[in-house]
């Protein structure tokens, strides 16, 4: 009998012992091989930890960024996540700073022909990449053409009217272009970044397409990429010869939560120093907080309705009739949506162009008030009538106005759709919210098999790309035009903006182009909501505010540590 | 002989389960809608060349079962050079495929995140166990009284508790002593030997504790339970009445017979622990397992998510074999059935 407790004890240690067997693994510290960008240099690991640390070394300044994801990849010309971090490691001609302002970059001045065709910049003297090659009008002239000869994808549709560009001597460069460029300043400062020859030349597009590693993120920019481990974090260190000198903050390092909610306690306990994107319900807990400073900043934000505008899509006819679209504006509860969707951090929205905008955008589009009577009224006027008195309206042929309504599936989102539906029942449409996730939801493109979609974008400073998503051809399968619509007269407008170099008669289009959506409807914007940042303050500050991003470079730059 | 019979029995069927769950994880991915390679071919601009060579590089330009054509024409090997058949013959080898999202050989990566899911699991799941046995066995001794009434009352509680509930309960109380996720301090490498290891020591202690307090609930009630009902048994009273110690009745007489519920109840768990531990994994952004599995669905990565059943499905038949045996072991009467 003595036996079994050793017995016990045995099964005990045999049990804990198995599970690493059991799946053919024991702990191996040296298979770790899962960064796929190898480190160019040890980093610094942290002195309190390491110990060893030499003791003349200071300590380096280390800024800890808390996101939800990092990136998708380190090859800039097909990731298309965390721009911003992208903008640390590479340079533009001109780069965009605060929202609505441009600012020289690599390009120190230039000029234009008088027809608008021919633009000349002054290139910086004396800047170099990571990797120590130099970057003068040479490599930037090859990086241009690269980028329009290979179409990357992520900018070279910035560079579209570009004829040629060449570099005259080392500070020279010209580019000409086949038609003025209504915003070439915005398309050049727009992540059109200048990429070193030294890695990029000689690779065919497939190439270019499968190229991963750290040499990828090599730039001219403030920060060189050192390490990035997938799903865990990313090392930036500080770039001796970086052209406006070595940033104040030594190392940024990229910590990749599961959760939101970890992040805010990381913050709060100082593991981490700023939140890319703090989500609304933990404004409040961070803002008790007195070593914690939250950033409500306007953005570029903006969320819709898309209403299905495709002449071959599957909507019913009723949500083709403007008179139906304009009661369901009077039955969007715009309020409703951000208190309860945005806890409050966004304002109601008029046209597609947010105020953040600044004059591109129309002020002069009044928002139209949440009033379902007025909606019940001019649906009752066009004829929609619920003849069999169920509640629901039905069409001229006796259809039920029912309405298939997506959004992506998240915890707001499910409220927002909650809020639509009920808004739309009140003058007797009938939409029910569905949710799934995004794959399934691009999957309903290229039929446009939907009705209503809720969903949103980040958009550009320059409003081109805003007035582009809804141009005919970006309907085909892969475009940006997400609710089909199609109309010659925007179209005819959008074509003239383009090349419309004069900002104040550009702007009068753009304008006009607003109105245009606005009284079509393939869009009902909802809100222009803020983007929440915070940082420590009792460890950082002078971050420029500007930007609507203290993680954008131009106000990155402007941070530093408190002694 | 009997004993033997048993063994080989029970070790056939849980290679027949093994089969089933292959063939089902196969046909599971395939009838699945939408198309993964969007997912590896980044930009619809690529060449047509590009697109069909990274087709064939994962195979996924052959058919599904077999080509109804080829065994038509008479080809009957080339007819079965299909996904189905590189699916078996890849396996066979232990070659689980690439995955697409990670570019990286899927029996690499499924390795280095199982070891950490393991590391994550044991102590926790050792903790758990060894609490929860003495504690359930204590609270069946002593029962009816008020620390049996707390034991029994802290079991319900900590079973009942949601895993990301007390993790995050666990990280406020913590907060500034010990790191909030991850797994190691950003930058530190295995390299650096020692630093490198007390860093994951550090990493691990609260989600250590978060497993260990969810899992002691089930087995202080399981080890409560099936202790009560052995020390109401005849022998122990007979025992009692030798005038035994109250420890070694409970060592030699009581645990002995409570332990079968427990091993089916500590196999199970181990098995199912290996891929189920998502939630803490989420909670203290873990690089485990977990993770990789709820990014592996959200992101269509078929081979990874074929792997990691896979593992699971091993786990869990090899924890159930593994209980049946030590059933054996501890149980004269279970080989007799």
């Amino acid at each position: 009998m003595k036996t079994n407790l050793w017995r016990f004890l045995v099964v005990c240690v045999v049990l804990a012992l198995t599970a690493p067997s059991l799946i053919g693994c024991q702990p191996q510290p040296e298979t770790t091989t899962e960064a796929q960008v190898q480190p160019t240099e040890a980093p610094a690991a942290e002195p309190t930890l390491a110990g060893a640390e030499p003791p003349t070394e200071p300590e380096p300044v280390t800024l800890h960024v808390g996101t939800t994801y990092i990136w998708d990849t380190a090859n800039p010309t097909f990731g298309w996540y965390n721009y911003n971090l992208r903008n640390l490691i590479y340079d533009t001609l001109i780069e965009w700073g605060d929202i609505d302002t441009f600012e020289p970059d690599l390009a120190e001045s230039w000029t234009v022909s008088d027809d608008g065709l021919v633009w000349t910049f002054k290139i910086r003297e004396g800047v170099t990449f990571h990797d120590g090659t130099p970057c003068t009008a040479e490599e930037i002239a090859w990086s241009l053409n690269w980028t329009i000869e290979n179409e990357i994808e992520t900018f070279s549709f910035y560079l579209a009217n570009f004829a040629e560009v060449v570099a005259l001597d080392p500070t020279t460069l010209q580019v000409t272009l086949s038609d003025p460029v209504g915003n070439m300043e915005s398309a050049l400062l727009l992540f059109t970044w200048i990429l070193p020859p030294s890695v990029w030349d000689g690779m065919s597009y497939d190439e270019i397409m499968e190229f991963e590693g750290v040499a990828a993120g090599i730039g001219t920019g403030p920060y060189k990429l050192v390490e990035w481990v997938e799903g865990e974090y990313l090392i930036l260190e500080a770039f001796e010869d970086y052209w406006r000198g070595r940033p104040a903050i030594d190392r940024v390092v990229y910590r990749e939560f599961a959760t939101d909610d970890v992040m805010i306690q990381a913050l709060l306990a100082g593991d981490i120093d700023v939140i890319d994107m703090v989500p609304g319900p933990g404004v409040q807990s961070l803002e008790s907080a007195d070593t914690v400073e939250v950033l409500i900043m306007d953005s570029l934000f903006i969320d819709e309705l898309i209403i299905n505008s495709h002449e071959n899509g599957t909507q019913p006819a009723s949500l083709n009739d403007p008179q139906v679209r304009l009661a369901m504006e009077y039955a969007f509860d715009r309020g409703q949506i951000i208190t309860l969707g945005y806890l409050g951090y966004g304002e109601p929205a008029t046209t597609v162009l947010p105020t953040s905008m600044g004059d591109w955008h129309n002020s002069d589009i009044k928002p139209i008030l949440f009033d379902p009577v007025e909606g019940n009224r001019i649906l009752d006027e066009a004829g929609y009538l619920d003849t069999d008195r169920d509640g629901i309206r039905e069409d001229g042929e006796g259809n039920p106005m029912e309405y298939r309504l997506y959004a992506t599936d998240s915890a707001s989102n499910a409220r927002i759709l909650e809020v639509i539906s009920d808004g739309l029942s009140q003058i007797g449409i009938s939409a029910p919210p569905t949710v799934m996730n995004e794959d399934s939801l691009i999957g309903l493109y290229p039929d446009f098999d939907f009705d209503l979609i809720y969903w949103g974008w980040g958009l550009d400073p320059d409003p081109d790309f805003a007035m582009f998503i809804f141009t005919c051809d970006q309907r085909e399968e892969g475009g940006w035009n997400d609710s089909g619509y199609c109309n010659e007269d925007f179209e005819r407008m959008y074509e003239e903006q383009a090349v419309t170099v004069d900002q104040e008669e550009r702007r009068e289009l753009i304008w006009e182009m607003q109105q245009k959506l606005f009284d079509d409807r393939p869009y009902l914007v909802s809100t222009y909501y803020d983007n929440i940042q915070a940082y420590r303050s009792d460890r950082f500050t002078g971050f420029g505010l500007g930007c609507g991003d203290i993680l954008w470079k131009w106000c990155f730059l402007q941070g530093s540590p408190i002694e | 002989m009997q004993r033997r019979d048993y063994l080989i029995r029970k070790i056939f069927f849980a290679f027949i389960t093994l089969i089933v769950v292959a063939f089902f994880n196969f046909l599971l991915f395939r009838i699945l809608p939408g198309d993964p390679v969007r997912l590896i071919i980044h930009s619809p601009r690529m060449t047509r060349e590009a697109q069909e060579r990274i087709r064939t590089n994962f195979g996924l330009d052959k058919p599904v079962w077999f080509d109804g054509e080829r065994l038509h024409e008479g080809d009957v090997i080339g007819a079965f050079d299909s996904q189905f058949t590189a699916y078996v013959r890849n396996l066979l080898r232990g070659d689980l495929g690439i995955s697409f999202a990670h570019r990286q050989d899927v029996s690499t990566l499924l390795a280095e995140r199982a070891w950490r899911t393991v590391v994550l699991l044991l102590g926790g799941d050792l903790l758990a166990v060894v609490l929860g046995m003495t504690a359930g066995l204590i609270g069946a001794w002593r029962r009816g009284t008020r620390l049996d009434l707390a034991i029994l009352l802290w079991g319900l509680f900590s079973w009942a508790l949601p895993t990301f509930f007390l993790g995050i309960i666990l990280l406020i109380l913590a907060r500034g002593r010990l790191p909030v996720g991850g797994m190691v301090t950003a930058g530190l490498k295995p390299e650096a030997g020692l630093t490198y290891w007390l860093d994951v020591g550090k990493h691990l202690i609260l989600p250590t504790i978060t497993l260990a307090v969810v899992y002691t609930g089930e087995y202080i009630l399981i080890m409560r339970s099936s202790a009560m009902e052995v020390l109401s048994e005849d022998y122990i009273l007979t025992a009692k009445a030798k005038g035994l110690s109250t420890f070694r009745i409970l060592r030699d007489h009581a645990l002995k017979n409570a332990m079968l519920p427990m091993v089916t109840m500590i196999a199970l768990t181990l098995g199912y622990t290996v891929g189920g531990a998502i939630q803490v994994e989420t909670v203290f952004s873990w690089p485990g397992l977990g993770r990789l599995m709820y990014e592996a669905v959200q992101k269509r990565d078929y081979p990874v998510l074929q792997g990691s059943f896979l593992l699971l499905a091993i786990s869990v038949i090899a924890a159930n074999l593994l209980a049946d045996l030590l059933y054996s072991a501890l149980d004269p009467r279970v080989k007799a059935e």
